[in-house]
Order: structure tokens, then C-alpha cells, then sequence
């Protein structure tokens, strides 16, 4: 039994800030960047809205530097904000040459466990709001894993006490490549330490020939998974539209919107 | 015996593969099975596309704001067959990608053949703001050794990849104008302008004007040339050479070499 209502919300899109500013039926709108200095409906959305951290502050394979958990801390103060988010992901190399400029998850090995739950135990220590960490898809396992990442993760929440940022068309997603049930994949996640979900539409995608995370309307069938979900997931506060891109527009925003809170 | 690499190693090869095409097809690469072939050849397109396209998306805002006179969007040259002949070859992130992608978007918007008297010019900053971008970066400020620490003891020296750039066309003047709601085309004015773009050692890109004491300390500063030599052949005072290298520091445009 839920003790508290869930929040129902977006991403804030610049390019969609005159109608975010002046909407309805959003309840909080996640930030994945900063505002802009020359945004004209900044000063409303920041008055009218809860809004969460969502950023890039870094990848947790390695220790945030003072400049990292400066930024995160003072954006974190900016929005207001009620957690801060960041994701299992390792998506560019140690010597900077390479970097994929895209969520890409590390191993899941005891060696990556041991850096994430150091490296968020020294960020939590560090900030004034809870830390959630969000799950990432993969599109390939990589044979030098040790463990499933269900199994990965539960590990990592028991040590650190950090929350879960639900991805649910990451758990999708996996299943689908996986070739198992979403249902029974996502039974596998530890759902008892999850804070808030995300959920969107997935696509075709050409290069992948198959379906990828879009900027577009969650299906039916996804948002029977969220209904799903959150019904399992006892401790969630928010479900969030998760879509950021300057091709979305905003009836497809809208309606997500309103889709999603009428199957809750 | 060889010792097996770390797990952040094993990570970080997997990342190239998927950045870097020509290694993802190399023997040196498939011999460590690390991974479905077929599979991280998939994703590996897909991650260049949504990296370009980020880009292209960034850099070419004031030519995509223009979209509705030139009819083209900068980011369409992603789903053309120019991008997908540069897919086997394209290395995320390196200055020739970022080169070679930014030429397609230019020679596209620039076939439309538009009524703008300073879209070559435009397309040309644009250009230059995305290959400048391009390079590997210092992620966490324990990464790497160097800076400015060292100014009493080494000659200054441009940064690699620090472009001046001359324009027929006042753009900073007409810039925040395309951001903004209009109707008729905003104006630029004619007048001849320097830009010096450069990056910061985190890859943030900057952009100033330059005049000819700031042109001739950026051409100058070769790593070898001391300050006297650099205000003598800038024409500067050692305090104005002072204060002119302070911006260009900051800018990212000139560092104080290590000495190696």
C-alpha cells in the first residue's frame, strides 16, 4: 500500500517552455539541463512546478571530482529539488580519448559493484537530497559480466541505501532483446527501494532493426507494464514522461501525460 | 603470462569498439570476442547517428532557426547517404568526423541557395564551433597534469585546434536575434570581424572577438617565444600582454606549456 500520492510529470523541453508554463495535469517536470540564461519561460516553470535533478553530473565508475559535486549541489538548490538523480552508466574512457555521448552501462562485475557503491556512498555523503540511481539498457551483453543486472543492482541498493530511478523501457527493452517477459524480467529488480519511474514510447530504430527508446507516445502496452509496476513498487513518489528532444512536440507530450495518469 | 586486464579496461575497450568504426572492424578487436559482432556493429551506428545528430542539433541552431527560408535542417543530412558513407570510417568525437560531418550539413543547407547574404558566413561559424569541439577531453579536474600553473617559468602556446576566423558579416550582431521570434529575416550588419573560437580542456567552446594585438599574440604563441618577444612582435605593453593572455587563458585559446 502506497503511503503517499505519486506525481505525475515530464521532462522540461525548452523549446515547449510557453505551453509547460502555462499548463495543466503536470505535477513536476525532471531538469536535464540547466536552464538557459536566455530562456524567457525559465522564471515561470521554476515558480510552478516541483522540479528534480536529472543531469549529467558524471559517471560513477569513477569518484566525482569538487567541480561535479559543486554543480550537482548547486543545481540542486536551484530546482528546489526533492532527490537528485544519476545512472548506472560508464560511457567514456579513463584517458578521455573516447566517449559515446550516450547512457551505456558498465559490467556487471564485483570490480564495477565495488567502484559505483564507493563512488555513490562519497556523492550521497555529499549531497542535502537522497540520491537515486536509474537503470540503463543494454543492447549487447558483454561476456566478461559476472552477474545479471538485476542481481548487480540489488547488490549495489543493499550496500549504498541510495534510491531506484525506475527506467521502465530499459526493463522493457531488455526483456525484448532477451526474449523474456517484461512482467517476470522486471520481478527480478529490487522494486521495494524504488522512488520514482520513468516511462515513454519506444520506436523502431534502422540501425538497431528493432525497438529503441523515442521521444514518442508510450504505447498501450507499456502503460499497462507501468500500471504494473507501480503496483509493486511500494515506495514510489513520481512517474515521469521520459522524453528530452528538441523533436517532441507537445501534444505528443501532453497526451503522454494524461495517458499515463489515467491508467495509475 | 600476461596479466588479465581490469574490468574498467575491459569497459574501455568495449567503448572504443563501439566509438571508434575502423577499430570495431579490426582483427585486433573481433579476436577478443567480447561481444556479438553483429550486434555492437548495430549499436555503434546507432550511437554515431544520436551522437551527430546532439551536434548538429548544438552547433547549427542559428541554420536549423533559419529552416523556414533555407527549407533545410542541418540534422537531415544524418538520414542521407553522404552519413552512412562516413559510418565505416567515423571515430566519435575525433576532430576529422566532426570535420567530415560538419561539411555535409554545410554543403546541404548552403544547395538551398537562400536569400540570406550571410549564411556562408554562418555556416562557416557553425562549422568552425563544431570541429573546434572535437578532441579528447578532461573529464574530472584530477585528470591529466598542466594548466596555467606554470606561467612564470614557460612561454605561452596556442592550443591545438584554436581557430581565428574572419567574417565579411557582423555576426555576434544578428546571433541572439535567430534564437528569437521573427518574422522578417533579422539583419546582420556588413562589417569586417574577427572571431577567435577555441575549447577548454573540458571541451566547453567559447567564442570572442579579436582584434589585431589578440590575432598577432594567438599566431605568435608557439610554445617557444617568450613574453618579451610576444609583446615586442604583438605591439603591447607587458601589462596589456599580461591582461591579453589572462582572456585567452581563460578562453582556452592559449596555454602556458609544460616545458616537455
Amino acid at each position: 500500500m502506497r503511503d503517499t500520492e505519486l506525481m505525475v510529470g515530464a521532462f522540461y523541453n525548452p523549446h515547449l517552455g510557453a505551453e509547460l508554463a502555462n499548463a495543466d495535469g503536470i505535477d513536476h517536470l525532471a531538469m536535464a539541463d540547466p536552464p538557459a540564461a536566455t530562456d524567457p519561460w525559465w522564471p515561470a516553470i521554476r515558480e510552478r512546478y516541483t522540479l528534480l535533478l536529472h543531469d549529467y553530473l558524471g559517471q560513477l565508475s569513477e569518484p566525482l571530482d569538487e567541480r561535479s559535486i559543486a554543480r550537482a549541489r548547486a543545481l540542486a538548490e536551484l530546482y528546489g529539488s526533492p532527490w537528485v538523480a544519476e545512472h548506472f552508466q560508464c560511457l567514456h574512457t579513463v584517458d578521455g580519448a573516447y566517449n559515446l555521448n550516450y547512457v551505456f552501462p558498465p559490467l556487471y562485475t564485483e570490480e564495477f559493484l565495488a567502484r559505483f557503491v564507493a563512488n555513490a556512498k562519497a556523492l550521497k555523503a555529499r549531497l542535502d537530497q537522497p540520491l537515486v540511481m536509474e537503470n540503463i539498457p543494454g543492447f549487447f551483453d558483454v561476456k566478461a559480466s559476472q552477474m545479471p543486472e538485476p542481481a548487480w543492482l540489488r547488490c549495489f541498493f543493499e550496500a549504498t541505501g541510495v534510491g531506484f530511478l525506475l527506467d521502465l523501457p530499459h526493463v522493457w527493452l531488455q526483456a525484448h532483446y532477451r526474449d523474456v517477459d517484461p512482467e517476470r524480467w522486471l520481478a527480478e529488480f529490487p522494486l521495494e527501494r524504488v522512488v520514482e519511474l520513468h516511462v515513454a514510447g519506444v520506436e523502431h530504430d534502422d540501425d538497431l532493426k528493432g525497438p529503441w527508446i523515442a521521444p514518442a507516445e508510450p504505447s498501450d502496452e507499456m502503460l499497462d507494464f507501468m500500471a504494473h509496476a507501480v503496483s509493486r513498487c511500494p515506495q514510489a513518489k513520481a512517474v515521469t514522461f521520459d522524453a528530452f528532444s528538441p523533436s517532441l512536440a507537445a501534444d505528443v507530450l501532453f497526451r503522454s501525460v494524461e495517458r499515463m495518469r489515467r491508467a495509475l | 603470462m600476461t596479466p588479465a586486464p581490469s574490468d574498467r579496461a575491459l569497459q574501455d575497450d568495449v567503448i572504443r569498439a563501439l566509438a571508434d568504426a575502423p577499430y570495431r572492424g579490426s582483427a585486433e578487436w573481433r579476436a577478443r570476442r567480447l561481444a556479438d559482432p553483429e550486434r555492437v556493429e548495430r549499436y555503434g551506428r546507432f550511437l554515431a547517428r544520436h551522437f551527430y545528430y546532439e551536434r548538429l542539433v548544438h552547433f547549427f541552431k542559428y541554420s536549423r532557426a533559419l529552416a523556414r527560408v533555407t527549407g533545410r535542417r542541418p540534422e537531415a543530412i544524418l538520414r542521407r547517404p553522404g552519413f552512412d558513407a562516413l559510418l565505416p570510417t567515423a571515430v566519435l568525437g575525433s576532430r576529422g568526423t566532426a570535420r567530415a560531418v560538419a561539411r555535409l550539413a554545410v554543403e546541404y543547407v548552403s544547395e538551398a541557395d537562400a536569400p540570406i547574404p550571410y549564411l556562408a558566413d554562418l555556416l562557416r561559424y557553425e562549422e568552425a564551433m563544431m570541429v573546434v569541439e572535437a578532441g579528447p577531453r578532461k573529464w574530472r579536474d584530477s585528470d591529466g597534469a598542466g594548466g596555467a600553473g606554470s606561467r612564470e617559468r614557460y612561454p605561452p602556446e596556442k592550443v591545438e585546434g584554436t581557430l581565428l576566423l574572419e567574417f565579411a558579416f557582423d555576426l555576434p550582431a544578428v546571433l541572439p536575434k535567430l534564437l528569437q521570434p521573427w518574422t522578417e529575416l533579422p539583419p546582420a550588419p556588413v562589417r569586417p570581424t574577427k572571431l577567435l573560437v577555441a575549447r577548454s580542456p573540458q571541451g566547453r567552446v567559447a567564442v570572442a572577438r579579436s582584434d589585431a594585438a589578440v590575432a598577432a599574440v594567438v599566431q605568435l604563441a608557439d610554445g617557444k617565444r617568450t613574453l618579451a618577444e610576444l609583446a615586442a612582435g604583438a605591439g603591447l605593453q607587458a601589462s596589456e600582454l599580461e591582461e591579453t593572455l589572462k582572456g585567452l587563458v581563460d578562453l582556452g585559446a592559449v596555454r602556458f606549456s609544460t616545458g616537455s
